[in-house]
């Protein structure tokens, strides 16, 4: 207990050095943190998951994808067919169809584009990944916000991102706007494949920060309808997205087990032949989706994450062998008095250790509420991850990453300081 | 004086020599020395005769090239790193010339550092540093940190540090060397009343002339080698 008093009391004493090498270190624990947060993310939805396993049905050979809404029923069932009751039913399902408009025709930018999925508004909570880990309050206000666009059939729940675009076209200032959202109403004139669906929609509720920033959820029957009411406008011509407004069933399946069977009663099915259909595991889809950032990733996950440990360890490495350095006759008196080799060591390597597990932990913790209370999310825009949230976890790896490179890079000065020889050292100081 | 003739330390046909490089340099040649319990002991000599390698030896944070070095029974020549930092604990105390209290710690703390390494309870080390501190005359001075005492003070510290332990031998290196007139005498004083009063072996390394007067028996190294002998009337 004494020595740790006296590992706290040495960290201590030259405040200016240990505060910039604190600093160097919660800067890097940063980086780790941030880049450790977009791969956790990534790893999670990639990994393989052996209960409650979502499925993908998507179109074959087409990307994007669009299918007939004439197959959503069916596909929901996951193909299975009712004389044959060995056939495996989802737990659940959710059929999605895109809608791209944007708030200012005239002049369409990224910023004023409002993707949308026109999907039934039940489903939202409980197949839309991403929304299973919400505090309390967020979860009560999504299930709000669900409840409101049941009863609105021109509702729509917008991400944040559309909430910052409407409030600068907005009349009303910024602030009310993004404080008071309910009720509020825009319209959305159809881009692209879309054109000429538009529609006035009013808020239902807004998504929680992070993976639905840039999406926005809206009736499915709203969206149909205007699909239906447009050929007696148009000449009796159906849009060109009437056939084809499905982009993508996700259903859910107990196990694996159920996942191939549901799967092969989907892919032989001569239902789904004309487009042809394929069903994939979310984590496989999300997998082949981020297959074009395999690179960047790895830059990430090893020369990067290398990079960063490495200079964090030279850093506290440096720091701790001034100090050593300094501190040589003290060591040597140290010996004198009675201290071993190893528990000089322990003192050297106690105290850049408390240094990297106290920047480390800070630095983890400044990143976790500057990302996600301050800037609702790292903005990192790779596939359907816009933002990605830093996990509570992170406070662990700020405490890991800072304490074992601490513990690292003071072996050396550590060993050092075991070797000094007082003989040696009072001969030089006298 | 005090000492028995009872030799507490005894020096056997010592050498000591350093290599710089291919150059051979003799520090201490066949030197043998006995040491009585009690006795306070100076040690003279011009820089570089080998005072301070003979007391490093004595001490045990050295080693010599050839012969012995006895403490008590113990042959301490023979011990290895671990050995001699759990005997010097025990039965050395060290007086430095500056000192060399750490910093960061208070009177009371640099005391108690090496009773840190006895494994005795929290109020023992209470009891034993207060009672060390209270003979050399800092009880009022507890909780100052070495910056703010003087000189004599801190040498007072150090004092109590070697003392505290309860040891058989104190050395001490040119402990007046970095103090003014005045507080060396009250070093040299106080040297001398832990040597009467408790019986202490000393062993002081010191090119004052005045401070080795207060010593029983000055012996005068040159080159290595004992050239002279004084006892102090």
């Amino acid at each position: 207990m004494k020595l740790l008093s006296l590992i706290v009391k040495n960290v201590g004493r030259n405040l200016l050095r240990s505060a910039l090498t604190a600093l160097g270190t919660m800067v890097l624990v940063l980086v780790v943190t941030l880049v450790w947060s977009v791969l956790h993310l990534i790893d999670l939805v990639t990994e393989e998951k052996s209960h409650d396993v979502k499925a993908f049905i998507s179109e074959r050979w087409s990307v994007p994808s669009r299918l007939p809404y004439s197959y959503a029923s069916s596909l929901c069932e996951g193909a299975a067919r009712a004389d044959h009751p060995e056939d495996i039913h989802p737990t659940d399902a959710m059929a999605w169809q895109f809608y791209g408009g944007t708030l200012d025709p005239k002049n369409p930018s990224m910023k004023s584009m409002v993707f949308c999925i026109a999907c039934d508004p039940r489903k939202v909570p409980t197949m839309m990944s991403g929304l299973e880990g919400l505090s309390a309050t967020e979860d009560a206000e999504l299930h709000r916000s669900v409840e409101r666009l049941l009863a609105k059939r021109d509702g729509i729940i917008l991400g944040r991102n559309h909430l910052l675009a409407l409030s600068q076209k907005s009349k009303d200032g910024k602030q009310s706007m993004l404080e008071d959202p309910l009720g509020r109403k825009f319209s959305l004139s159809g881009f692209s494949n879309f054109k000429g669906l538009d529609f006035d929609f009013e808020i239902c509720g807004v998504f929680p920060p992070g993976r639905y920033d840039t999406l926005a959820v809206i009736n499915r029957d709203y969206y149909n309808a205007a699909l239906d009411a447009y050929p007696p406008s148009h000449a009796g011509v159906p849009h060109p997205m009437a056939d084809r407004s499905l982009s993508l069933v996700v259903i859910k399946v107990d196990d694996m087990q159920a996942y191939n069977r549901v799967a092969e009663q989907i892919t032989t099915s001569l239902r789904f032949q004309n487009p042809q259909v394929k069903c994939e595991t979310e984590s496989s889809g999300v997998g082949s989706f981020l297959d074009a950032y395999r690179d960047l990733l790895w830059i990430m996950r090893v020369p990067l994450t290398l990079a960063c440990l490495g200079t964090l360890a030279l850093v506290l490495a440096n720091a701790i062998s001034i100090s050593v350095r300094e501190r040589r006759t003290e060591m040597a008196v140290l010996k004198v008095l009675g201290f071993r080799p190893g528990q000089i060591m322990f003192l050297v390597i106690g105290e850049s250790v408390l240094l990297g597990l106290l920047a480390g932990f800070t630095g983890a913790g400044l990143t976790y509420m500057t990302i996600n209370w301050g800037f609702h999310g790292l903005s990192f825009p790779m596939g359907f991850f816009p933002v990605f949230m830093i996990p509570i976890n992170a406070l662990w790896w700020g405490v890991a990453v800072g304490t074992g490179a601490a513990l690292a890079g003071s072996l050396v000065p550590a060993l050092s300081a075991s070797r000094v020889k007082p003989a040696e050292v009072f001969s030089k100081v006298a | 004086m005090t000492h028995t003739d009872t030799p507490i330390v005894r020096v056997e046909h010592v050498h000591k020599f350093f290599r710089r490089g291919s150059e051979r340099l003799d520090v201490l040649q066949d030197l043998t020395l006995d040491v009585p319990e009690g006795e306070f002991l100076g040690l003279m000599g011009p820089s570089g005769s080998g005072k301070t390698t003979l007391l490093n030896l004595i001490a045990g944070i050295d080693s010599p090239s050839e012969g012995d070095v006895w403490v008590q029974d113990e042959r301490i020549s023979a011990m290895g790193e671990g050995q001699l930092a759990h005997w010097r604990t025990r039965h050395v105390g060290f007086v430095f010339q500056f000192y060399h209290l750490l910093p960061v710690l208070s009177a009371y703390e640099n005391v108690e550092l090496p009773l840190l390494l006895l494994g005795l309870s929290a109020a023992r080390r209470r009891e034993q540093v207060l009672n060390a501190l209270d003979l050399v005359g800092l009880s009022d001075r507890i909780r100052h940190r070495p910056g703010q005492l003087s000189g004599g003070q801190q040498q007072r510290v150090g004092i109590a540090r070697a003392l505290v332990t309860d040891p058989v031998l104190i050395v001490a290196d040119e402990p007046t060397g970095d103090l003014d007139a005045r507080s060396a005498e009250e070093i040299l004083d106080l040297l001398g009343a832990v040597s009467k009063s408790l019986k202490k072996t000393i062993l002081m390394v010191t090119h004052d002339p005045r401070a080795a007067r207060r010593a029983d028996r000055i012996l005068h190294l040159e080159k290595g080698q004992l050239v002279e002998q004084a006892t102090v009337v």
